[in-house]
């Protein structure tokens, strides 16, 4: 099985690059289930036709018990990713990180991956690891390998830094593994040189180079992924290609 | 809000079921948790902390290490401790503190080990469960761990498996049990988790049926029961009839290799008495008044299992549910801890039952020993004292 953790700086296109990956993934017969981690509630929208699924905090707000089926707090989404939201706190209150670590033990009870035999685990994750909640994909039993969404921007390097040191530092604990970098382009000057002389230091590959495109904005105002978009066109390629590396990688 | 007692207090929690599971194996136990929390197990949950010298330990955690996630102090901490203690194994395990901020427990378990070269478990509380459930993942952890494969079947002989003091109250009742076996021609490789150690445990797959006293031992005999072959048999020896039928329920799960629950073969129609507590023992008691013509249902606010409680038994686990069942049934008599009486119906005959994971010292010296014959003559005495309740 292939268990993947998706960091990087808050809009980075973490969403973006999750989903686009499930699909193609999808597309190669896997079958696949990503797990968005963020209060925003937003990663798996595009696999949905812009229906957003009921994030399991919601489920938990709105009725006295925890959900007894996994089909209460999920939907099958293009290429039938099953997609799953954490959800948050109420704005401004309660913990996020804390009501990952529930997500996570719910699903665990509910026996997802016993249930549902997936061939890819996809975890799409907040911005930084600020706390145990945010590490809690890359603990044992979740995600073996973190894939770092960054541009050649200063600030996105930077969290990208502090995401690899943060991964680093549980070394002792059997957590995943940073696999890579997904240089996510925003056309900043000297955008390669950077990310790569970043990624150097760092001792990380870059394994993805998605192109700045239109096509992304495009489909995603149709609630939809480049993949199932246009999956002829240059972005939905390098997606294919990231994903055929990934299940090559496996066997 | 659900699940919120108001009137009566909570079961002693999953930490304090813990600790008494593993008291008296010669590990040290770490509980994740600030300082003073350790006082709440040794004042009210643990009758042999006075007497018998254990290493239970809490980690003094504070806000700033909450806050900072100072994982570290308590890894160190619990290794220095090791070191200086030299246990025969290392236990750690939560409270809501580190539960809220996502303490990795596993992780941990690994980083002291290889740290202390002591094996080391987690062991997945939260403060927020009942003890039964603390208790049962400790006694499965231990077996699974310290059980050896290779031992020859022993005829006639078991695993008393789930006695603690927070449901037995002391050593005396399960001394009697262990002499209840030896009348019944059984004899005991291994008690879990009272008057044996980590040695007994190595022979538990030689026993030829198990005896489950508790929800407790449960898990650690369906273990048993995939790991090893041995069947188990549900119910704790109260009262001299039902302990004939619990005796022979032994001989047959012997004979054919299947578990049963006796503590669940009860026929309440028309029941008029209500037992509220622990899933096997309480149950048992209520079995033992059915076969000696008194019906009675099991009122259980504990973990259970599928087959541990009577079709009409009640899984009732918050005050206003247990509630509830009493108001349905209206029974005439309930046999409960003295606390229950302020919850009970008025004109309700209460006999008094105390549960140490429920009143904890309050009536220590009145928990009775229940083993077979004690029980009918502690039931004829009791019947006799005229407690009624008058409600809240």
């Amino acid at each position: 099985m292939i268990k993947l953790a998706i960091y990087g700086k808050g809009g980075i296109g973490k969403s973006t690059c999750t989903a686009n990956l499930a699909a193609a993934f999808a597309m190669r017969g896997k079958k696949v289930i990503q797990i968005g981690c963020d209060p925003k509630a937003d990663s798996t929208i595009n696999l949905l036709g812009g229906k957003p699924v009921t994030p399991v905090m919601d489920w938990l707000r709105d009725h006295d018990d925890e959900p007894d089926r996994i089909e209460q707090i999920s939907a099958h989404g293009f290429g039938d990713v099953l997609c799953i939201e954490t959800g948050g706190p109420t704005p401004g209150l309660g913990c996020a990180g804390r009501g990952i670590i529930t997500t996570f033990s719910l699903l665990n009870e509910l026996r997802l991956f016993e249930r549902f035999q997936p061939d890819v685990v996809l975890y799409d994750v907040l911005g930084d690891v600020v706390c145990g909640g945010f590490a809690a994909p890359i603990r044992e039993g979740y995600a073996e390998q973190v894939l770092i969404v960054t541009s050649g921007e200063k600030m996105a390097l930077y969290a990208a830094n502090n995401i690899n040191n943060a991964v680093k530092n549980f070394e002792d604990r059997s957590y995943a593994k940073v696999r890579g970098i997904i240089m996510n382009r925003r056309n900043v000057p000297d955008e390669e040189k950077k990310v790569r002389a970043f990624a150097e230091g760092a001792g990380l590959a870059v394994t993805a180079d998605i192109l700045r495109s239109d096509d992304i904005t495009r489909y995603e105002d149709m609630g939809m992924t480049v993949i199932e978009g246009d999956p002829e066109c240059e972005t939905a390629k390098r997606f294919f290609a990231l994903a055929d590396l990934l299940i090559a990688e496996q066997k | 809000m659900k699940n919120v007692a108001t009137i009566i207090p909570c079961y002693a929690a999953d930490t304090s079921g813990v600790c008494a599971a593993l008291y008296e194996l010669g590990g040290l136990i770490a509980v994740h948790d600030a300082s003073g929390v350790n006082s709440t197990y040794a004042t009210h949950d643990e009758p042999r902390w006075e007497d018998e010298p254990s290493m239970v330990y809490v980690s003094g955690l504070t806000e700033l290490d909450a806050i900072l996630g100072n994982d570290e102090k308590f890894i160190a901490d619990v290794v220095s401790a090791a070191h200086d203690q030299n246990p025969a194994f290392i236990a750690i395990c939560g409270s809501p503190m580190p539960m809220m901020i996502g303490f990795d427990f596993d992780a941990a378990a690994r980083e002291i080990e290889r740290r202390s070269g002591i094996r080391t478990f987690s062991l997945h509380t939260n403060g927020m469960h009942a003890y039964a459930e603390g208790a049962s993942e400790a006694l499965l952890t231990v077996l699974a761990e310290y059980a050896e494969l290779d031992v020859e079947k022993q005829p006639h002989s078991v695993n008393i498996l789930g006695a603690l003091p927070l449901d037995f109250g002391g050593a005396a009742p399960v001394q009697s049990i262990r002499t209840w076996l030896s009348e019944n021609g059984f004899s005991v490789i291994s008690c879990l988790a009272m008057g044996d150690g980590i040695s007994s445990f190595r022979k538990a797959a030689g026993a030829s049926v198990n005896l489950v006293v508790s929800y407790s031992g449960l898990a650690a005999a369906q273990y048993c029961f995939d790991c090893f072959g041995t069947p188990y048999v549900c119910g704790v020896p109260v009262g001299a009839a039902f302990s004939a039928q619990l005796a022979d329920a032994l001989r047959q799960a012997e004979r054919t290799g299947e578990n049963a629950y006796p503590c669940a073969s009860r026929s309440d129609a028309a029941a008029r008495t209500a037992v509220i507590g622990e899933s096997i023992y309480a149950g048992s008691v209520a079995a033992a008044l059915s076969v000696s013509g008194d019906p009675a249902r099991l009122i259980c606010p504990l973990p259970y299992a599928d087959g541990i409680l009577a079709d009409t038994d009640s899984d009732a686990e918050s005050e206003d549910g247990i509630s509830a069942a009493l108001a349905e049934m209206q029974p005439e008599t309930v046999i409960a801890d003295p606390l229950y009486r302020f919850i009970l119906p008025q004109q309700t005959k209460h006999i008094r039952l105390p549960h140490y994971a429920f009143s904890g010292r309050c009536f220590e010296t009145q928990i009775p020993d229940l083993t077979a014959a004690r029980f009918d003559t502690w039931l004829a005495a009791n019947k006799s004292i005229q407690s009624e309740c008058t409600g809240f």
